[in-house]
């Protein structure tokens, strides 16, 4: 047991830690140049320059939008979908759990290419909604798969409860199911916006050029920053998860039955 | 509670509805890549084939992804099963699941800095002299063998695999453990009598994930790929968006190859799961 501890221990600083810890130190040093002599020196300029680029904000405000937008649908369609799939038993239900997992097994990029015309014609293309109704797609499989689990581990008994107590859905909803699944809609908001800021090649298809993601100034800046401002932005990409998460923590604040001063006041 | 009951199915309306998105894109995709000025055609699919560009990028494609899947695979099995108690814990957790914070390009940038010719390993390298000049430190990234892409995918995948089955080790009950003991068995008696058919469905469902995703993801390989040979997302993209229009339905047909593909192989392996789950009913049974 101490053997294989250890050993993690060792495996996981090494790979998973050092990795991050060695980017947040680039992005506030100048370039490295270890075989020169040259080590860790101090400076915040390359968050300056990357602040300073009037595309970097605009392109956060689009992704922080488009992130939010998946999010809430991602919440609309995980939950409704989540539950049905968790309470209920029917003939093919097995090859419903297949169809909805299906989505993160075919190419986006094919659906992407296969929707480009048709969100032409229906005015979707180079729009918000458009590129949020693409990032659905390698999204949602996760987000139902997540709460069914949630939903299946709290049980029947606590969803059969409210019913008989006389709660209408919506109430049932709130006070019992959300408050039982923060860890899930904590997953679900993490996993999502990381999926939705990874999408390059779909967002550029469908936002054609209009809507100007993080990852589209990520990509041109590779060819020209140095590798201290290309660590500060690769710190930028983890922020925006980061703030989303605590913007969720804050929104699950206002459920009931949460653990905050002010409503435990006796 | 039949009232109930047959409410419920409302529930599923939102996921109809967005299962129409992948399905019409997926059929719209494989529609025009078999239409040529409204006639059916199959020359794009001939010219696939007789082109020696997109027979060396499947076949590119295809050992990327099966080696980064496998690995993956292996690594986050070998390290959920020596390390699971562990894991249980938060903060051990927190670190392995650390790479997924970071969009899988990202983490490809942290490749490029850590292990490119003069990334921070060749430096460190340099540094205490254990080569030379950075031109002796080995080509890992944009070389032609895809060992930058495997690396990113692996690296990345990792976590994703732990974060499968961890749920799968937490649900085995100790006492099949101690049967096994009981019986003399050893530590390979455990793993395939006890841990591995509870395993098998969740590692057949994360290689699907894993291995359809490195197969026609695009960032990665457009980050750390080379020119040639190149990745069938890379090639499919330059098509649909390059210079020369007459390409684009080449870029289709070569997607909806791909994607039928994978179909078959997701529906091989769901047969298979259910032939397995069907004869093990039937073994209780009788």
């Amino acid at each position: 047991m101490s053997r294989n501890r250890l050993l993690f221990i060792i495996t996981s600083a090494l790979f998973f830690l050092l990795p991050v810890l060695l980017l947040v130190l680039q992005s506030v040093s100048e370039t490295w140049r270890f075989q020169a002599g040259q080590g860790f020196t101090f400076q915040l300029d390359s968050f300056e320059v990357l602040t300073s680029d009037p595309n970097l904000w605009s392109a956060t405000g689009w992704s922080i939008a488009i992130g939010a937008g998946v999010l809430v649908t991602n919440l609309l369609i995980g939950i409704l979908t989540g539950k049905a799939l968790a309470t209920m038993d029917f003939k093919g239900k097995s090859f419903v759990e297949a169809m909805m997992l299906s989505p993160i097994l075919i190419p986006v990029l094919a659906i992407a290419m296969g929707l480009h015309l048709f969100m032409i014609r229906i005015g979707l293309a180079d729009t918000l909604a458009g590129v949020i109704l693409i990032h659905l797609v390698p999204t949602v499989p996760y987000s139902v798969k997540i709460f069914q689990n949630a939903y299946r581990q709290m049980g029947s008994d606590l969803l059969e409860q409210p019913l008989i107590l006389g709660a209408t859905p919506v109430h049932q909803l709130f006070t019992v199911e959300l408050p039982l699944m923060k860890p899930a809609i904590r997953s679900v908001t993490f996993l999502t916006i990381v999926i939705s800021l990874s999408q390059y090649a779909i967002t550029a298809i469908i936002g054609g050029g209009t809507v100007i993601t993080l990852p589209m100034v990520f990509f041109p800046f590779l060819d020209t920053a140095n590798a201290s401002i290309m660590a500060a932005f690769s710190i930028w990409f983890a922020m925006i998860p980061l703030l989303l998460y605590v913007i969720m923590e804050a929104i699950l604040l206002l459920l009931p039955y949460t653990n905050i001063p002010w409503r435990n006041r006796t | 509670m039949k009232w109930f009951k047959t409410r419920s199915y409302y529930l599923f309306i939102p996921s109809v509805l967005f299962l129409l998105i992948p399905l019409y894109g997926l059929g719209s995709a494989i529609a025009q890549s078999v239409r040529d000025n409204g006639a059916f055609t199959f020359q794009y699919y001939t010219s696939l084939f007789e082109s020696e560009r997109f027979l060396t990028s499947a076949g590119f494609s295809l050992q990327v992804s099966l080696v980064s899947s496998l690995l993956s695979l292996i690594i986050g099995l070998w390290i959920t099963r020596a390390c699971y108690p562990l894991l249980e814990k938060y903060t051990p957790r927190l670190i392995v699941w650390l790479p997924m914070l970071f969009p899988h390009f990202v983490w490809g940038y942290m490749v490029i800095l850590l292990l490119s010719e003069s990334g921070v390993l060749s430096q460190w390298m340099q540094m205490t002299g254990l080569i030379g000049v950075p031109a002796d430190f080995p080509v890992w990234t944009r070389d032609p063998y895809g060992i930058g892409i495997t690396l990113t995918y692996v690296w990345k995948e990792v976590p994703f695999v732990i974060l499968m089955l961890l749920p799968v080790y937490a649900s085995i009950k100790p006492e099949f453990y101690d049967l096994v003991q009981s019986l003399g068995g050893g530590a390979w008696e455990r793993f395939k009598t006890v841990e591995w058919p509870h395993l098998l469905p969740v590692v057949v469902e994360s290689f699907l994930i894993i291995f359809a995703f490195t197969l026609s993801a695009y960032e990665v390989p457009a980050l750390l790929g080379t020119t040639y040979p190149e990745m069938l997302s890379v090639l499919s993209y330059d098509w649909f968006y390059g210079s020369v229009w007459e390409d684009r339905p080449l870029a289709f047909a070569a997607m909806s190859l791909m994607s039928v593909f994978l179909l078959m192989i997701t529906c091989v392996a769901y047969l298979y799961l259910n032939r397995k789950r069907w004869r093990a009913m039937r073994g209780r049974i009788e």
